[in-house]
């Protein structure tokens, strides 16, 4: 075995199960594929196998499984994991009543076929390859419809990524940066010239050839081996001549700008590959030893002919490809991947519960990598469907609460407060711009690292500030007619059932009799309302400034009352988090 | 007891004799961050004699030997209290990973994201107690505190001079008060009902930003009461207005504040443009320092001066400087500092000659300033220990 094959080998050893037959980094070919699509492949690992392996590991380590939850907290937690958003009102109660034995598992099928969870998954995707990435030549709405693309078309993940890391083309149609996704799909739409979203990704990289192969090989394979690009990895057998060998196939994408420079607007560009090292990588004193360097895989495989597109396939059939989706799938779901973090896998990091992980990778490259059926395996497990609790979840026994992320969390007041509509009411208000704009500032300030088990809850005061203060959260506090407030505050409603519908549309849940009874009595007897305050200085950055304009302080109490029980609802840690 | 100057130091460095030795002179650091990567032949180290140097001039300054840019007339008049280093030399020439650089003195990795300076002062010296918070950027979002958590990061505000975004609720004060206990009472069920910490974890970090809105100080971050010669003199721009509110954070126990001007990729028109740019950051930066030294708060202070990287001392076919990380210069004021000029660069400003200093020793250097050990590890997500600097050694001529 060579030395590359060794470290792979031993990667792969650590996730090895009893009576694993599985070959160590196996090779792409014909033959591969055709044993795949047999019909004698191992059988298919369920959600009910995935119970059987996690009891049995729970029964080794003498941990015992927290209470199942109930309908709701499912519910919820369905919803924001697989679709990015909070249920609506009506599907909280529909499902709820709902006396179908399989009812949870209908519920995710829905999920899965619905717009939204393509949405939710260009977003996701959309923000892990990119970060805050947005210089003059990256049209990240162009990149985010063509994600979108994917996913509502159910593509196979190994293609969509082996499309990503070889895409070449015209990256945007140029011009005014598009203000809403409506905008930027009905401008490509126009184009003569035909526009590959993927492109983006690529020129993200444009420059740092380095970072590229780094990156992806940490994101799509969780394997980290850029820290070997500037000595040999401290801790692993990476040695700095693997990086730059690794590295070598991202060094021949050429980007061609179409455009001038600009004050204003993206940049157009092209990519394309050609059959050696940029020369201007060349004429750099560190890029220059991984330009010499053999274009060669992790395995040792080497990389020939147009290498990106060789190291595209190699990466999507290697092994590891299916372990890294599957630790931050579980990761995603459950809180922690099997291997923490879930885009970190290397012998010195093992995984728990290595024969799960092991039978659930397996299962998902011998179905073309659908990620529908690892969601759905996954969201129907038993360890799924477990509740919080004080204490350390050992083994996933107790379900880890999260911050949501900040699309997620914007998505969910939106929703929750009808704030969009009650904008459009309104008029004078692009929404959609208005939504992209908010976009941009959630995702900026609550920004979270998703790859890392993290037991407490890390916010920033500026977050709090937006919360507490911040012109969404009031804005979708305040009854403006269309608003989920202004529909509560309707006249033919009881305090109870105004109660029950602000719970039912941020909670997800009925309230609970204490809750109900304090909050009754407080719209019962709302306290009086004060003189109108000053208006804050306009925050610069609010996207909504304007529109705070335009919502007057309501002078009746009880509508007061309502709004802050919204207020108080929208600023709760149930309500933010996802638990 | 009294101490060599060697030894003095020498113990400083110590970690056992850290008891013995006298308590750091700076409380607190304003970094002015000159982003774009400031050219330093039209800045700290001009050539006028050279065909490198271009069309700029130099003038002498209150620090004898030092000869600064002529566009630089304000901060000629006080470099008696400047240090400046024209021997620092790094390897990144890329603006992303020069700033990451910059900030926290290592190359970006994506396995660990490294704290900056600005959350190794949050986190070792804490914030004030009147609510305000240890770390502030002002005109951009500097860089986070990595793993050391994002409590220990930077409080951002855009644009500096008026109270931040937020900082006032949409409603009365009664109103928010009344708001605060139903939410107290939510959070207190919730957390009994969950078990989760992290209920907890939010309301502490609430409880921080409620701090904030009502602390006595929070004024600190409004000009609008200084008077109009003050205004003046700082400069009527975003820069010049960062300045004054360090000044007034400084003064009200904040530990570190960055103050950003953009601007300085000088690719084209670099004459003209760095000229433009001293017009605004020389003025402010001069008033900062002395407005620090006659309220006695310049020897606490450490004020530094620093950008990407150097630029070009060729000029390019646009009359421009590209990047050039391999010869820059930064320059110090207060917190202890020995003024003078330290180090230089050949004829050409291309190249260092004698002793070249990276950015580690640089960190290291602010780092023993404030007190903090330059080797001190802290424990990263990774389970890899990060130390505050990549190895740097503290710029001996400077302290």
């Amino acid at each position: 075995m060579t030395r590359f094959s060794a470290i792979l080998a031993a990667t792969l050893v650590t996730a090895a199960a009893v009576g694993c037959t599985h070959d160590a980094a196996p090779v792409r070919t014909a033959a591969n594929d055709a044993a795949r699509a047999k019909p004698n492949a191992p059988r298919d690992f369920s959600s009910a196998d995935v119970d059987v392996l996690l009891k049995k590991a729970w029964a080794e380590k003498g941990v015992s499984p927290s209470a199942p939850v109930d309908d709701a907290t499912f519910l919820r937690r369905a919803w924001v994991d697989i679709v990015g958003t909070i249920p609506p009102a009506d599907d909280v109660t529909k499902f709820l009543a709902d006396a179908s034995p399989n009812k949870r598992a209908q519920l995710v099928d829905a999920l899965l076929a619905s717009p939204a969870y393509a949405e939710h998954w260009a977003d996701y995707w959309e923000d892990e390859l990119m970060g805050q990435a947005r210089q003059g030549d990256i049209d990240r709405l162009a990149l985010r419809l063509w994600l979108r693309d994917q996913f509502a078309k159910s593509v196979a993940w190994d293609k969509i990524v082996y499309a990503l890391v070889t895409a070449s083309g015209q990256n945007s149609v140029g011009g005014e940066r598009a203000k809403s996704m409506g905008e930027a799909e009905r401008a490509i739409a126009k184009s003569d010239t035909p526009i590959n979203g993927a492109v983006n990704y690529v020129l993200k990289y444009r420059d740092t050839p380095q970072d590229w192969a780094g990156s992806a090989s940490k994101t799509f394979l969780g394997v980290q081996i850029q820290c070997a690009q500037c000595h040999d990895h401290k801790t692993e057998k990476w040695k700095k001549d693997d990086f730059q060998k690794f590295a070598a196939s991202f060094m021949r994408a050429q980007t061609l700008p179409l455009d001038g420079p600009m004050m204003k607007g993206i940049k157009r560009a092209l990519v394309r590959d050609i059959d050696r090292p940029l020369p201007r990588f060349m004429r750099d004193m560190d890029l220059q030893a991984i330009g010499r360097a053999t274009p060669t895989a992790l395995d040792g495989t080497p990389m020939t002919g147009n290498v990106r597109d060789a190291v595209g396939q190699w990466m999507t059939a290697s092994p590891l490809f299916a372990r890294a989706a599957v630790n931050r799938m579980w990761g995603h779901f459950l809180g922690r991947g099997f291997v923490d973090p879930f885009d970190d896998l290397r012998p010195s990091n093992p995984a728990e519960a290595p024969e799960l992980e092991d039978a659930l990778s397996k299962d998902f490259a011998s179905h073309h990598y659908d990620l529908k059926r690892l969601i759905k395996t996954i969201a129907l497990s038993q360890a799924y469907g477990l509740s919080t609790g004080a204490g350390t979840p050992v083994l996933w026994s107790k379900f880890r609460a999260s911050p949501l992320g900040p699309n997620e969390l914007l998505d969910a007041v939106i929703d929750a407060t009808g704030v969009d509509d009650a904008l459009r009411r309104l008029g004078r208000f692009n929404v959609e711009e208005i939504t992209e704009k908010l976009r941009t500032l959630y995702g900026f300030v609550f920004d979270v690292d998703e790859e890392f088990d993290r037991p407490t809850f890390e916010g920033t005061i500026t977050q709090a500030l937006i919360q507490l203060n911040g012109r969404l959260v009031a804005g979708g506090s305040a009854a403006l007619p269309g608003s989920a407030v202004a529909n509560a505050a309707r006249a033919d409603l009881t305090d109870a059932q105004r109660v029950e519908a602000l719970y039912l549309r941020t909670l997800s849940r009925r309230p609970a009799k204490d809750e109900l009874d304090s909050w009754t009595k407080y719209l019962a007897h709302p306290p009086p309302i004060a003189d109108p305050i000053a208006k804050a200085p306009r925050a610069k950055n609010d996207p909504l400034a304007r529109v705070a304009e335009k919502i007057p302080e309501t002078r009746d109490p009880k509508v007061a009352a309502l709004e802050d029980l919204m207020w108080t609802l929208l600023n709760s840690s149930e309500f933010v988090l996802n638990h | 007891m009294i101490y060599g100057a060697a030894g003095f130091f020498g113990a400083l460095l110590s970690r056992r004799a850290r008891a013995d030795v006298a308590p750091p002179k700076a409380k607190a650091m304003i970094l002015l961050w000159m982003n774009g990567g400031p050219s330093h032949l039209e800045t700290w180290d001009p050539k006028p004699g050279h065909l490198n140097g271009g069309p700029t001039k130099a003038i002498r300054t209150a620090l004898p030997g030092l000869s600064i840019s002529e566009h630089m007339p304000h901060v000629a008049q006080i470099a008696n209290k400047l240090a400046v280093v024209r021997a620092m030399s790094s390897k990144e020439g890329n603006h992303q990973r020069a700033q990451y650089l910059m900030h926290t003195g290592y190359a970006p990795t994506p396995t660990v994201v490294h704290p900056s300076l600005g959350g190794w002062v949050s986190k070792k010296l804490g914030a004030p107690h009147n609510g305000l918070p240890a770390f502030v950027s002002l005109g951009g979002p500097s860089f986070g505190a990595g793993f050391l958590g994002v409590g220990n990061g930077p409080f951002v505000v855009q644009r500096a001079g008026a109270q931040p975004d937020n900082v006032s609720p949409a409603t009365g004060t009664d109103r928010f008060a009344r708001r605060q206990e139903l939410l107290a009472q939510a959070e207190q069920r919730f957390a009994r009902e969950s078990g989760s910490p992290m209920v907890d974890d939010r309301r502490a970090v609430f409880a921080r930003a409620v701090s904030l809105m009502g602390s006595r100080d929070l004024g600190a971050f409004d000009v609008s009461q200084e008077p109009e010669s003050v205004k003046k003199d700082y400069g009527d721009t975003d820069f010049g207005r960062g300045c004054i509110v360090a000044r007034r954070l400084v003064s009200a126990g904040v530990r570190f504040v960055e103050v950003v001007q953009d601007g300085w990729d000088t690719h084209q028109n670099n004459f003209d443009r760095t000229k433009k740019q001293l017009d605004i950051v020389d003025p402010a930066t001069a008033a900062l320092i002395k407005d620090l030294d006659q309220r006695g708060l310049l020897a606490s202070t450490l004020v530094v001066w620093l950008g990407d990287f150097g630029r070009t001392p060729r000029i390019n076919g646009n009359d421009g400087r590209d990047h050039y990380p391999q010869a820059w210069s930064c320059a110090m004021a207060g917190g202890g500092i020995k003024p003078g000029l330290v180090g230089a660069t050949d004829a050409g400003g291309e190249k260092i000659v004698g002793q070249t200093y990276g950015v580690p020793d640089l960190l290291a250097t602010c780092a023993t300033l404030l007190g903090l050990d330059p080797h001190e590890e802290a424990m990263s997500q990774v389970g890899r220990p990060i130390a505050v600097t990549d190895g740097g050694q503290p710029i001996t001529a400077v302290l």
